[in-house]
């Protein structure tokens, strides 16, 4: 009864904990800042989500963009003013889809749901390529979602995008759904479940002798990565305010890989110091692109150095450091008192 | 009937440069086990060289080509110096990363410096021109550039196949460390693989040029996909099955626009796609024998 007693007090004073930053947070940022810290979130939401397939399953993924699109589209027209959708003189969907504005929630669902049957429909085909072949084969997702996108304006607008996609991304609900998702990746990882995950990353052949169904974890994995990189997609339509056929195409997907070959593959921790050194880069280096005046010198345009800039982290870190800052391991109160 | 041979003949020029590529990548797959996705950007910057010297400088078009040989090679040791002998051996997958990385590098970079514009490629009035036969046009320089890629790629096979070089060059394909322990010096094997891997995208540059009139910096994007998946296709490590299965592709996807409604031209890379994953599934080595120059 103590150790209920325990847990129940360690839940509610961490629960409260996170109520009372994020209540102080939402009160003290503004502005940039505060875009930066959601950015922050959503970049874990889409890290860890990553990190599921990347770091535990083995498999490596760069086709999560394909999946961010059909989550993002769905939620889009769920959640788009009518008046907007009535202004499309060609969009040919069904008439409840055109007539209804639903909040976000039921759209994160809704588009989670889809996103979470799109990654079993690329895993299926998917799993039967080895090693830099699935690399190539989710790549290739990525490329045909891209292109079904933009050139099917009768489902999608086509390249002309979606606009007036209304504000309602907050502190409460990226790191709501941020915090649940460390939270739910810590169990799993500890779980029957996850450790099936970790086991088939390391062999599957031996997983599949321990007695590992390996189709049924693999479509576990891709199912839980799918659904909330949907998530973290709406999350982030809902922020940009605008979504085009282009907005989760390689570049975008290269920032997640960088952030988890940075943080360490398989590691939650890892995870999110990567979402945090990226995100904090991006942002910082962000202004310098657009050009500036140093010392009485017009420093000149330069757009696309931020990905330049990722690209030699990730480059010097696979070089220096391949197995990333934490590796696989975790933070927790033994890991800082420098025990194993 | 005229109009599915005048589709094919349209494809060749593209072929030809989908073959070029191909081949460099399979050369090296085939060498350290390297999908080179920075190699379109060697093929950028062999365009760009050409470029740079022909139409800003108004040099001769043979200095054109010089520095765009010079270009690509010099672009393609740099990128295997600094990225690649660093991390080779720890997988594949790492090399895959970062040579994405590398990509997505020298992509940005040029951006930056020569912005994403079209630019006008300048080439000699030779090259323009069309055979007429009957109802059938036959560009001069689709020819041209099909006699180019042919050529060059029967001189890689030769060398491949006849030489000592090739038999080092199959001997590190097939195991590095044995072959070192025979006698073969690895690392300048594999530099001088780089050297015809560059070579050949520095031609295959010239050539967009050629077939195009017109280069932008982040025009390696597309071939290098194709190309990709031609060697696959091909059976990674195969010369000769790359340079079919280049063809094969261009030709095919030309076809796949010709015949599909106008205004679903956009799903032109859904093609080469789709192929690529009906061969992944239902023969995975490829087409032709994989891992035999």
């Amino acid at each position: 009864m103590i150790l209920v007693k325990k847990i129940i007090e360690k839940y509610i004073l961490t629960v409260g904990l996170c109520f009372l930053i994020f209540y102080l947070l939402e009160k003290l940022l503004t502005g940039f800042w505060l875009t930066l810290f959601l950015l922050f979130g959503i970049n874990i939401i889409l890290a860890i989500s990553l990190n599921i397939i990347n770091g535990w399953i083995g498999f490596f993924s760069i086709g999560h963009g394909g999946i961010m699109l059909v989550g993002a589209y769905v939620a889009a027209f769920l959640t788009i003013p009518t008046s907007f959708k009535a202004g499309i003189i060609n969009l040919h969907l069904p008439a409840f889809i055109l007539n209804i504005q639903i909040p976000l929630l039921p759209a994160l669902l809704i588009g989670g749901v889809f996103g979470t049957i799109t990654g079993i429909i690329l895993v299926l085909p998917a799993i039967r390529l080895r090693g830099f072949y699935f690399c190539a084969g989710t790549l290739g997702f990525n490329i045909i979602m891209t292109t079904l996108a933009e050139n099917f304006p009768k489902i999608t607008n086509g390249p002309m995008g979606l606009r007036d996609i209304p504000s309602y991304t907050n502190i409460w609900w990226v790191w709501g759904v941020a915090i649940f998702l460390i939270y739910i990746t810590l169990i799993l990882k500890k779980s029957y479940i996850g450790r099936a995950f970790i086991s088939i990353g390391k062999d599957q052949y031996l997983a599949e002798h321990m007695g590992i169904n390996l189709l049924k974890y693999k479509i576990y994995a891709f199912g839980i990565s799918a659904f909330f990189t949907a998530i973290g997609a709406i999350l982030w339509i809902h922020l940009i305010l605008n979504l085009f056929p282009t907005a989760f195409d390689l570049t975008f997907v290269f920032n997640v890989v960088t952030m988890i070959v940075i943080g360490g593959m398989g590691s939650i921790s890892g995870s999110i110091i990567g979402a945090a050194i990226v995100t904090f880069f991006v942002q910082v280096i962000a202004p310098i692109e657009e050009g500036f005046i140093f010392f009485g010198f017009q420093v000149p345009q330069a757009l696309g150095l931020t990905t330049v800039f990722l690209g030699v982290l990730l480059i010097v870190m696979l070089i220096k450091r391949p197995e990333g800052i934490m590796g696989d391991r975790e933070i927790s109160f033994n890991f800082l008192k420098g025990k194993k | 009937m005229n109009y599915f041979i005048q589709q094919v003949l349209n494809a060749l020029g593209w072929g030809s440069i989908i073959a070029l590529l191909a081949v460099g990548y399979t050369m090296t797959f085939g060498v350290i086990g390297l999908v080179n996705f920075a190699y379109g950007e060697v093929f950028m910057i062999g365009a760009f060289a050409a470029y740079f010297a022909v139409t800003v400088l108004n040099l001769p078009f043979w200095v054109g080509i010089l520095t765009s040989l010079i270009g690509a090679i010099v672009i393609g040791l740099t990128i295997e110096r600094t990225a690649f002998k660093p991390v080779r051996g720890s997988g594949m997958i790492t090399l895959f990363i970062t040579s994405l990385g590398a990509s997505i590098i020298v992509r940005n970079l040029s951006i930056m410096f020569f912005d994403d514009n079209l630019k006008n490629f300048k080439v000699p009035k030779f090259y323009s021109g069309v055979y007429l036969f009957g109802d059938i046009i036959i560009l001069k320089k689709n020819i041209l550039i099909l006699l180019i890629t042919i050529t060059f790629c029967i001189m890689l096979v030769y060398l491949v196949k006849n030489t000592k070089l090739g038999i080092a060059m199959r001997g590190i394909s097939y195991d590095s460390k044995i072959s070192e322990t025979l006698g073969v010096n690895t690392e300048r094997i594999i530099i001088i693989t780089f050297i015809i891997a560059s070579f050949f995208g520095g031609i295959a540059g010239i050539l967009w040029g050629i077939l195009f009139g017109s280069i932008r910096a982040s025009m390696g994007a597309i071939p290098v996909v194709d190309a990709f998946i031609a060697s696959v296709i091909g059976g990674v490590g195969n010369v000769f099955g790359a340079i079919v299965s280049g063809y094969i592709l261009a030709i095919g996807s030309s076809l796949f626009i010709a015949y599909l409604p106008s205004e679903l031209v956009g799903l032109k890379p859904l093609f080469i796609w789709v192929v690529f994953f009906i061969i992944l599934i239902f023969k995975p080595s490829g087409l032709f024998r994989a891992n035999i120059k």
